[in-house]
């Protein structure tokens, strides 16, 4: 673990020489006149940022763009000549990301590279830096360290950076996040600053572990095994299939092809977001459909975090950001069904749990 | 190319198998895909009209004859109305080839195979019979029972006739009472009652079954009765595809993906699926 | 326990309902709760942070609530013009609900914030609001808190935006609308936005694209305002729904002041009353057409 330092002026002049050379730096940066109202934006200057915030949006757009153009098509008459759209992405560099939305870079990895490797992901993953802040914890809807990430995670992280006096200390992750900093990452000379790393990030852990115990390894096939538990019949009924949970989510990853028609004789095929929770997203041309009720699709949302994902790839599907509750206008909570369930397949509770 | 970049096919030849059931031919436009392109029976893809979507269907040629690709298919949304604007010599689609595959070089072979198929779904069979056919002396017994609502309703007349006329195969084609015409010289009845009556044995014997979820849910309890185990019962799901490699979240049935860990699963495969298909 | 969580109870243990919907306190902030046990009435509570319009869970659509049998609906004023919409569109029958209004004294902007009601916090909806004491319903319930506190916040950004160039409008339209993320949520949470087949998702033809491009976003809105046209009780919920903060009550409002302005209507608690765009009278104007 290398912990280096950087000063504010550093930060500031390596986002300049970024910019200055061509590199898109997305930030997060609130509205002054709605604190809610933070989005992950390209910014022009480090102090454009307002570090620290919590976007509405998560970084996924950056790496997974709400509607994606792969190919572009010409026709005329019968023939039809299709032009690939290109690979190559402008470089980017998000600083100041959010621990709980970094985490999800690396678990998405494993769907995105199954068995067929998905160059539209890979490629802006390619062309990314991550830089994340510490996070202190942020309000009883987070639930990151239950899920195995954390307030100061660097899964998925180039580099975190820790607030200190006079700038930050940045913890230099992969060989991406060195060759970022580069010289500006000085040597840290108060050893007192490294002790106030752990404190600080002890505090955060503490502050968000009281909100949910860890999540048993043995959930998954809990899950499997309760498809059909009366529990399922009950939750969702205050859910409308909104599927803002859904686009909110760092870690939700369900989309759809369509083609679009843009001009006489030619159009595209586009990649856009689309959501399970939507009445739609099952049915099937004969008009009968899986998923019919909001019962059956809420179901699906809570397996594929809790259960499908982590049965085939290891990881839950699930950073703990707290976004789906926050957003929610029914008064959802993946957090809350979680935790119900835990209760219901008797889960011992682990760590600090409630 | 990206993952979900097609192959650009052109249609060779336009049949019409019934009032509204079409197949294609298509080959492919790139010769060098054309010459190296191979699938295994069961596998699907996602065929598509440039301008309209694409849509997932089985391949219906065998894996054995090269050169061309082919596909049927109803006309009942957008994609597939598109599709039947398409003429010889038109320009669309194909992704392909995704999903697991009938056991033709491994379980089944040297084996006897029953295939029953009804309406459209003789599609998805046609091709692992034709496979099955093309490598005859690698399997026993073949029978084949195939039914539709009438005989205008039965597709692939043309293979019909073809695999009347074959000795090595038994072939029982069958249209519900009432669809018959005056010289109809196959079974009357609904596909369940005529396996019943032409009682395939199940002694070494594989069945590859595809039809309307009514169908199969009648026709299995025959083949039970008849003594095919579970796992000797074979068949093609379809859970609306659409990306067709495991990324677009939308197929999953309980933890299994018909586009990965299918769409060919096994009598017991398929009950032990959490009721959500 | 209130005289809601009495009769709500009371409902519930005669048999007379099996499910009862209100509000209770959740994770996040107050939420809608469905009671079906009388035991639980209790939990049941009603304050300045029910924001939610609980009319939508009538909506057909909702079929996983429509098997639970039959509702009682717990209902601000505005509400209740809500459940007249569904009534009057033939969309709930009257006899299949028994509707419980509540004498309202204005509602936070968000169901997380604190109860306190101020200039800053209190919703656009109360300003004008004009059923605090609801009358269509079967039973009233709960003392008359004082008036909601004035805020001009809504009409100030009306007449700011009417002001505009048309040109400027669409800058502003086009900012807010580019973080439209296509979730639909204005339309799920909307309790008069009950076609099966909703028009986004046709595709014979794709009358509006599924993608998230501004093109697509703005069609979306203008297609879905428009649609609500006479319709739309103002309960703010599209609004508050959608994750991004877009400022969709403006849409809403103005084309509600529109539809006031040429047809004199208001949406109305009353379902015999009979909505512009529901009927065609002989005398209707029609020098748009001819």
């Amino acid at each position: 673990m290398t912990i280096k330092m950087v000063s504010h002026a550093d930060l500031a002049a390596l986002v300049a020489e970024l910019i200055a050379g061509n590199t898109q730096v997305i930030a997060p940066v609130q509205a002054k006149e709605n604190p809610a109202a933070t989005d992950y934006k390209q910014i022009q200057k480090l102090e454009d940022a307002t570090l620290g915030t919590l976007p509405r949006r998560s970084i996924k757009e950056f790496l997974f763009p709400p509607s994606e153009v792969f190919l572009r098509y010409k026709q005329h008459k019968g023939d039809v000549t299709v032009e690939e759209a290109s690979l190559t992405r402008p470089k980017q560099v998000i600083i100041g990301a959010k621990p709980c939305d970094v985490a999800s870079t690396d678990i998405l990895d494993k769907v995105m590279n199954w068995d067929y490797r998905d160059e539209l992901w890979f490629a802006r993953r390619e062309a990314t830096t991550i830089v994340s802040l510490l996070c202190p914890g942020l309000d009883n809807n987070c639930f990151c360290t239950s899920v195995g990430a954390g307030p100061d995670s660097t899964s998925g992280s180039d580099a975190m950076l820790i607030p200190v006096d006079g700038g930050y200390l940045v913890e230099l992750v992969t060989e991406k996040g060195k060759a970022l900093f580069g010289a500006r990452a000085k040597e840290v000379t108060d050893s007192k600053l490294l002790a106030k790393v752990e404190e600080l990030r002890q505090e955060a852990r503490k502050k968000v572990e009281q909100n949910l115990p860890v999540v048993p390894a043995e959930m998954p096939e809990w899950l499997a095994a309760n498809f059909a538990n009366v529990y399922w019949d009950t939750l969702p009924l205050r859910c409308h299939g909104c599927g803002a949970c859904t686009f909110v989510c760092p870690t939700c990853h369900c989309f759809e092809i369509a083609d679009e028609r843009e001009d006489v004789g030619g159009g595209v095929r586009r990649r856009n977001w689309d959501a399970c929770q939507t009445g739609k997203f099952t049915v099937h041309t004969s008009g009968h459909n899986p998923r019919n009720t909001q019962k059956e699709r809420f179901r699906q949302r809570v397996m594929h975090k809790f259960s499908i994902y982590p049965k085939r790839f290891g990881d839950l599907l699930c950073t703990g950001c707290g976004r789906c509750a926050r957003v929610c206008p029914g008064g959802m909570s993946i957090q809350e069904a979680v935790c119900q369930l835990m209760e219901i397949a008797g889960a011992e509770p682990q760590g600090n749990g409630k | 190319m990206n993952l979900y970049q097609p192959y650009l096919m052109r249609v060779e030849e336009v049949i019409d198998e019934t009032p509204d059931v079409r197949t294609l031919r298509l080959a492919f436009q790139d010769p060098k895909v054309a010459e190296e392109f191979t699938f295994s029976a069961g596998q699907f893809g996602e065929y598509s009209v440039f301008g309209e979507g694409e849509s997932t269907f089985c391949v219906a040629s065998p894996p054995t004859r090269k050169g061309f690709i082919e596909c049927s298919f109803k006309m009942t949304g957008r994609v597939t109305r598109a599709l039947r604007r398409l003429d010889v010599g038109d320009t669309m689609g194909f992704r392909g080839p995704y999903g697991n595959k009938f056991p033709l070089d491994t379980i089944m072979k040297g084996k006897n195979i029953v295939f029953i198929a009804g309406g459209i779904a003789l599609a998805p069979v046609r091709c692992v019979i034709e496979n099955v056919l093309d490598l005859r002396d690698q399997f026993k017994d073949v029978t084949i029972i195939t039914g539709a609502r009438s005989v205008a309703d039965l597709v692939y007349k043309y293979k019909l006739e073809e695999w009347e006329k074959r000795d090595d195969v038994r072939l029982v084609a069958c249209v519900d009472p009432g669809g018959e015409t005056p010289d109809w010289k196959g079974e009357i009845g609904f596909v369940p009652n005529v396996v019943k009556k032409a009682a395939p044995s199940p002694v070494d014997s594989y069945a590859v079954i595809c039809g309307p979820p009514v169908m199969i849910k009648y026709t299995l309890p025959v083949l039970s009765e008849l003594g095919f185990p579970d796992d000797h019962i074979y068949t093609t799901l379809e859970n609306r595809m659409q990306c067709g490699l495991g990324k677009c979240g939308r197929c999953n049935i309980g933890d299994k993906y018909v586009c990965k860990d299918g769409p060919v699963f096994t009598l017991t495969q398929i009950k032990n699926l959490p009721p959500e298909f | 326990m209130s005289e809601m969580n009495e009769l709500a109870a009371k409902l519930l243990s005669e048999g007379t309902v099996k499910v009862v919907i209100g509000y209770e306190q959740g994770p996040a902030g107050v939420r809608p709760a469905f009671i079906t046990d009388p035991a639980k009435a209790e939990t049941l509570i009603f304050d300045s942070r029910c924001v939610q319009n609980l009319a939508v869970y009538l909506n057909p659509r909702r079929s996983h609530v429509v098997t639970l049998g039959k509702v009682a609906v717990i209902v601000k004023g505005c509400d209740s013009k809500a459940v007249a919409g569904l009534i009057r569109e033939y969309q709930v029958k009257r006899e299949d609900i028994v509707i419980i209004g509540v004498r309202c004294g204005g509602v936070v902007r968000r169901a997380d914030m604190t109860a306190e009601l101020t200039a800053d916090t209190v919703s656009d909806k109360c300003q004008d609001c004009d059923v605090r004491e609801p009358k269509f319903c079967d039973h009233l319930v709960l003392p008359l808190p004082p008036a909601p506190p004035i805020t001009t916040r809504r009409a100030d950004k009306i007449a700011e935006l009417t002001k505009m160039t048309p040109d400027e409008r669409w800058a502003y339209w086009s900012e807010q609308l580019d973080r439209c993320i296509r979730c639909h949520a204005c339309r799920e949470v909307c309790p008069l936005c009950t076609c099966v087949q909703c028009i986004a998702d046709k595709n014979r033809p794709q009358w509006i694209p599924t993608s998230a491009t501004l093109q697509g976003d703005v069609m979306w809105q203008i297609t879905r305002v428009l649609h609500l046209a006479g319709r739309c009780v103002d309960c703010q919920e599209c609004e508050r729904a959608c994750p991004l903060d877009i400022p969709l009550g403006l849409l809403t409002r103005y084309v509600a002041q529109m539809v006031e302005k040429r047809f004199d209507y208001k949406a109305s608690d009353d379902p015999s009353v009979v909505a512009p765009m529901g009927e065609y009278r002989t005398d209707d104007e029609e020098g748009f057409i001819l």
